[in-house]
């Protein structure tokens, strides 16, 4: 059943890979990557990774690829298809790329990822040598003892790496002009437990307009819209 | 069938084939049972909750309007709008469907019993990464919405998706770091060992903020009242299902109510100590499922008082809320509890 399994997935997978680049409607191609992704999950469910499995539904097909059809759905649709196009040296370049990536690729596999096939999973003792009776090398507890001590040095740049992306994306919004002030409403927690007809002290003060104060100040179209033109606006 | 434990991963007994069969028979007809029962037990308790009956025409104080219901819906024509993408409209509320039933199979309604002479877990699958199974069919049953929203070919489908997945994204964050803190204190992600861990005392207890966290962030991920902007009936007509009808509607529904079952069954299992009740009462093994069906119950009926109760959120003030107030709080959360944890274990405590 494994095998059967196994072959299954394994031609989902290359299909959806095969998709994603020749499909024109980009959000087909998004969707025959989701699939891709899918597939891998479920060839790592076969390696008894349940844990990567997991992951890689949640991280991937779970927050990536929802980012990427957000984006897809809202900006290109199927009136701007996508096709090979640029000029003669990119094709080129692009070919000579694949070829680079092909060939490391291929040195990786063949270097060390062939050792786990032909056994149940890639458990992993002490020798390196699977058993039947061991562990199998997905579990959480596995990982997460690996990237607390062995690799924890990676695992540390990678979060720290994500970290400046973030900060970088917060910092462009603010510098475009993204975030205004006034338009950014804040909830506190206050908000909450404070008596319905009462405003707040920075109300009252006027350094946190309320609706009316803003209106007076004319400015109006801020404060009815402000979501839904914020919205609209990315 | 010889494959199937490695498939699964580490299960503690062998399960013959024909009682995973039974199970996945008995799952689905209990969704399939309690659905209607929740429909009904939510338009007469919002009718209540607004001081008119509710409906109480079909059937004795109305008991058979679910009955009505459904034979309505399931024999509509499956209509569908001129500018709708076929194939996708027809699977998307299919995907939705598969991962609530999927998710629903998570929930354990009691522990391993002898049922003659064969070991069988009361649940459908008890996986050794329960909580990220959860929420990878939930990163799944996105698309479900996503598609069905985006296939219909209408701006109100459309938008309600969208609004789906800028609120999926936000919410799911905060539930995953308020089941952290269970995970730490109990030391196991499957969820039934998190329940055995919870003898004694019951993790509302002492994750009293995940509790909150988990229970707003559910009502966020179902899409419920107070944030229910996904389908606000008020400016999208109906959200992402705006376009279908009959049966495809009916599938529609039935996810979403599925999906509040899970959360309260998942709540129920993770904070409320599952089947167990308090106080050292120690039934017979046959009360287990009906404790764990009772207190689901009892978060239901939470869950139709929220939406009698408050008005629906902003947009901007939803997403405000999400990240900069409950993921904050999620984080604090499991980094206290992971504090505390480590010092209980040393001995400081």
């Amino acid at each position: 059943m494994a095998e059967v399994l196994f072959f299954l997935v394994a031609a989902g997978a290359l299909a959806g890979a095969i998709g994603t680049v020749s499909v024109p409607n980009p959000f087909y191609s998004v969707l025959a990557l989701v699939c891709h992704l899918l597939c891998l999950a479920l060839l790592f469910l076969l390696l008894r990774a349940e844990f990567v499995a997991a992951a890689q539904v949640v991280v991937y097909a779970g927050a990536v690829m929802v980012l990427y059809m957000f984006v897809v759905a809202y900006v290109g649709g199927s009136e701007m298809p996508v096709g090979p196009q640029g000029s003669r040296s990119m094709r080129l370049g692009s070919i000579v790329f694949a070829a680079v990536l092909f060939v490391e690729l291929a040195i990786a596999i063949l270097g060390t990822g062939l050792k786990a096939l032909g056994t149940e999973g890639a458990g992993i003792g002490a020798d390196g040598v699977a058993r039947a009776g061991d562990s199998p090398y997905g579990t959480p507890e596995q990982i997460g003892e690996l990237l607390l001590t062995k690799f924890l040095l990676p695992f540390e740049i990678a979060s720290f790496l994500l970290l400046i992306a973030a900060v970088g994306a917060v910092t462009l919004a603010r510098r475009r002009g993204g975030l205004h002030d006034g338009e950014e409403q804040r909830i506190t927690p206050l908000d909450f437990v404070r008596p319905r007809s009462t405003g707040t002290m920075a109300e009252a003060v006027g350094t946190r307009p309320n609706a009316t104060t803003r209106e007076r100040a004319g400015l109006t179209s801020g404060a009815a819209s402000g979501g839904t033109t914020e919205t609209e606006d990315r | 069938m010889s494959t199937l434990p490695s498939v699964l991963g580490v299960v503690d007994y062998y399960e013959p084939w024909w009682i995973q069969i039974v199970k996945s028979v008995v799952l689905f007809a209990l969704g399939l049972q309690i659905v209607p029962i929740v429909l009904l037990g939510e338009r007469k308790l919002l009718g209540r909750f607004q001081g008119r009956p509710g409906p109480n025409r079909v059937g004795p104080f109305g008991l058979l309007q679910p009955l009505a219901d459904i034979g309505k819906l399931a024999f509509k024509a499956d209509f569908r709008p001129r500018t709708s993408i076929g194939w996708l409209f027809a699977i998307a509320p299919i995907i939705s469907i598969l991962t609530a039933a999927a998710a629903f199979s998570l929930i354990p309604f009691g522990d391993t019993v002898d049922i003659f002479g064969t070991q069988v877990g009361l649940y459908g699958v008890d996986v050794s990464i329960g909580p990220l199974y959860l929420f990878a069919f939930g990163a799944v049953a996105f698309y479900g919405i996503m598609l069905g929203g985006w296939a219909s070919g209408s701006k109100y489908s459309f938008l309600g998706a969208m609004r789906a997945a800028a609120q999926l994204i936000s919410y799911e964050v905060s539930q995953g770091l308020a089941l952290v803190g269970v995970v730490m204190t109990a030391g196991t992600l499957s969820l039934t060992e998190i329940v055995q861990a919870q003898e004694g005392m019951w993790y509302i207890v002492p994750q009293f903020v995940g509790f909150l966290i988990f229970l707003v962030a559910g009502f966020a991920e179902t899409n419920r009242a107070p944030f229910d902007l996904v389908e606000a009936d008020a400016e999208l007509v109906g959200g992402y299902n705006t376009e279908y009808g009959g049966a495809r509607f009916a599938s529609y529904f039935f996810a979403e109510y599925l999906n509040i079952l899970v959360v309260a069954g998942i709540t129920t299992t993770v904070f409320l100590g599952g089947w167990m009740l308090p106080f050292g009462i120690n039934p017979p093994t046959w009360v287990d499922p009906l404790v764990v069906l009772a207190k689901m119950m009892g978060f239901v009926f939470f869950f139709i008082w929220i939406r009698a109760t408050p008005p629906r959120l902003r947009y901007d003030q939803l997403m405000s809320f999400g990240w900069k107030i409950l993921l904050p709080l999620a984080t604090l959360n499991a980094l206290v509890t992971a504090i505390v944890v480590v010092l209980v274990d040393n001995g400081t405590i």
